[in-house]
């Protein structure tokens, strides 16, 4: 290769994979603060426009998980019937989270509240765009669950390698916590 | 022992003030596209990295596992982008060809074979790993989980057709097979990528549909193929049809016992081919038990009319029953090819420097190109001081044109030259004094024409002077 072919082969490399590495890492920015609104009536909410779709817009709706909470304690109409008895508030039944979307495909979560504790945790929807994501949803879903019951809270680490599907499953289940009074 | 058989070098005139220099801009302008083509195919294994980076940025290398699976991603994609682009080379693209030529582009093609395998293994290395990091578990129970994957056995089966193909092509290999049987092998290499095609969208998720990624695959894959089917199948059944090529007759050259001849085909509409001298065309004699050999040969002759000529000697299983060829013999043409021609002038003086039958290109290129008297010389390594294929026609060319002509007759010494020659000092800048000055086209056996071009790069010549094409391939 001749020199000038060189210098512009740099040139045009660099600017593409640090335009790349920019984009990628404004995207990913928005996908720790797992942002999006939290409808409590998880079937319904189905726009691809929630969660973590690493389009960078998400962002700007400035919920943060945590107070996905301030809107939802009147909703828990969408939950069965069942009668308030834990300290905790929670009614006992069974509550659906949020569908939240991520690129590799949507999570919904669903827990089981009996006697003022989270008694299960079963994931509706996991990503499944891919047989990768699959494999990856499958390990992932399996050690939050245990992880869940362990903690009685959403408030559980990641699992490693699995981010996208732990934080979609984490924000739905947070929802469906809500719902609950939880 | 070199005989000056036409001497014209005082012929020539300085140049003109006004109107010189056409060749250096022309030749300019030739390097800025080869330039930009190799920049454009460096770049596009950067952007093929740079849309991975894109989705997902830092947390694609969060912790070990992410990071060996997003390496081994981008190994994968680096690896396929660079299949594409030695498609490209091989695909007769005329933009291609006509700036860097198609010697240099199969020059390319094969030098990046090796490299693209080491790069598909790393794939599949880093990613075994990276998934058995990830998921906890030895290599073994992810391989086996790997396999489970949807249309991952059918990649592995393009790696090993890949791995097929590469290895048919190593020169020890290579050199043991048939053209034809290499030539099947090596069309496997299209079964390969549309075997591997179909995991690239189902596994990582990575071509999810309507991303910018999913669309950049889609145009560079089918976007190449349209390349190689038009290119290499539509435009030379196209161009076969068009001008209805037959061969018009058969002359042997020189000593029969040679096996040379000049083989004189006659067509319709020749000139929309543009074809020039020291250009060469794929040719295909539609005969039983030949239609299926495909021979590259240069014109020996520059088109005139509705002929061209060729003139070949019996090298390989294909050119000895060339002979057995009759007038009327139906002609397939690819081509033309090779910017061993005008197309890659670079100096207003000329030197040709052929050995034996590679005398063709030299001959046809002698005819059609620019230049004033006294500003060409050609050096001919013969049998005799006076007998060498074509050597009757390249003098009348010289007188005809003004330029020089000198044969250098014998055997190969340890250089380019005969031993006689070399014994005497002689060398090229001794034979042709103004080389340094000019543009110097070589056409002979590839540790030959290495002597020549050494020697002329001791003498000064750059890179852009000289002008070499093989026809080994």
């Amino acid at each position: 290769m001749r020199t000038r072919a060189l210098l512009l082969a740099s040139a045009a490399s660099a600017a593409a994979i640090i335009g790349g590495w920019q984009l990628g890492t404004a995207a990913t920015d928005s996908l720790t603060t797992a942002g999006g609104s939290t409808t409590t009536d998880g079937s319904a909410a189905t726009d691809g426009s929630t969660g973590s779709s690493a389009t960078g817009s998400t962002g700007d709706s400035g919920t943060s998980g945590s107070d996905a909470s301030a809107g939802s304690s009147a909703t828990d109409a969408a939950a069965s019937s069942g009668a308030a008895t834990s300290t905790s508030g929670a009614t006992d039944g069974t509550y659906a989270g949020t569908t939240v979307s991520t690129r590799f495909g949507d999570a919904q979560v669903q827990v089981t509240i009996s006697g003022g504790a989270i008694t299960d945790v079963t994931a509706l929807q996991l990503p499944d765009h891919d047989g990768r994501s699959v494999q990856i949803s499958n390990r992932a879903a399996s050690v939050l669950q245990s992880e869940v019951l362990q903690a009685q809270s959403s408030s559980v680490s990641m699992v490693s390698g699995a981010t996208y599907t732990s934080s979609a499953y984490l924000q739905s289940l947070q929802a469906a916590l809500d719902a609950a009074g939880f | 022992m070199a005989f000056l058989v036409h001497d014209a070098r005082h012929l020539e005139r300085p140049a003109r003030p006004f109107g010189g220099g056409s060749e250096r801009s022309r030749a300019g302008r030739r390097l800025w596209r080869v330039d930009l083509l190799q920049a454009a195919a460096v770049a596009s294994v950067a952007v093929a990295i740079a849309l991975f980076l894109a989705e997902g940025g830092i947390t694609r290398f969060a912790d070990p596992g992410s990071a060996l699976t997003s390496l081994g991603i981008i190994a994968g994609l680096a690896a396929t982008d660079l299949v594409l682009v030695m498609l490209l080379l091989a695909a007769r693209v005329p933009l291609i060809e006509r700036a860097v030529g198609h010697d240099a582009a199969m020059a390319l093609h094969n030098r990046l074979g090796k490299p693209v395998l080491s790069l598909l293994l790393a794939h599949g290395v880093l990613l075994l790993a990276g998934y058995a990091i990830a998921d906890g578990v030895d290599l073994v129970a992810e391989a086996v989980a790997i396999w489970n994957l949807p249309d991952l056995p059918l990649a592995i089966l393009g790696f090993g057709l890949f791995l097929a193909v590469v290895v048919s092509s190593l020169v020890a290999v290579r050199r043991k097979l048939r053209y034809e049987v290499w030539h099947v092998i090596h069309l496997l290499v299209y079964v390969a990528v549309l075997a591997a095609l179909p995991h690239q969208f189902s596994v990582g998720g990575l071509f999810a549909v309507g991303t910018w990624q999913w669309a950049y695959w889609l145009v560079i894959t089918f976007g190449t193929f349209a390349a190689v089917v038009g290119y290499r199948v539509v435009a030379p059944v196209v161009a076969s049809l068009r001008h209805g090529l037959v061969v018009e007759r058969i002359d042997p050259v020189g000593d029969q016992r040679d096996g040379v001849v000049s083989v004189t085909m006659r067509g319709r509409r020749l000139a929309a081919l543009r074809a020039t001298g020291g250009q060469f065309f794929i040719w295909r004699f539609l005969a039983a038990g030949q239609w299926w050999q495909a021979h590259p040969y240069s014109l020996s002759a520059a088109p005139r009319g509705d002929r061209l000529r060729i003139t070949v000697r019996a090298l390989g299983d294909g050119s000895a029953s060339l002979a057995g060829i009759r007038p009327g013999t139906r002609v397939a043409l690819e081509g033309p090819y090779g910017i061993f021609s005008e197309a890659s002038r670079s100096r207003r003086r000329l030197t040709l420097v052929a050995a034996g039958i590679g005398v063709t290109p030299i001959r046809s290129l002698l005819e059609s190109a620019t230049f004033r008297p006294g500003e060409a010389t050609v050096v001919l390594r013969t049998q005799g001081p006076a007998e060498g294929w074509l050597l009757d026609e390249v003098r009348d060319l010289c007188h005809r044109r003004g330029a020089t002509l000198i044969t250098v007759p014998g055997g190969r010494g340890r250089g380019w030259l005969t031993p006689s020659a070399e014994r005497q000092g002689l060398d090229l800048p001794a034979l042709v004094p103004a080389v340094a000055d000019s543009d110097l086209y070589v056409c002979g056996p590839r540790g030959w024409a290495e002597g020549v071009i050494s020697e002329a790069r001791a003498a000064g010549l750059t890179d852009e002077q000289i002008h070499h094409e093989r026809f080994d391939w």
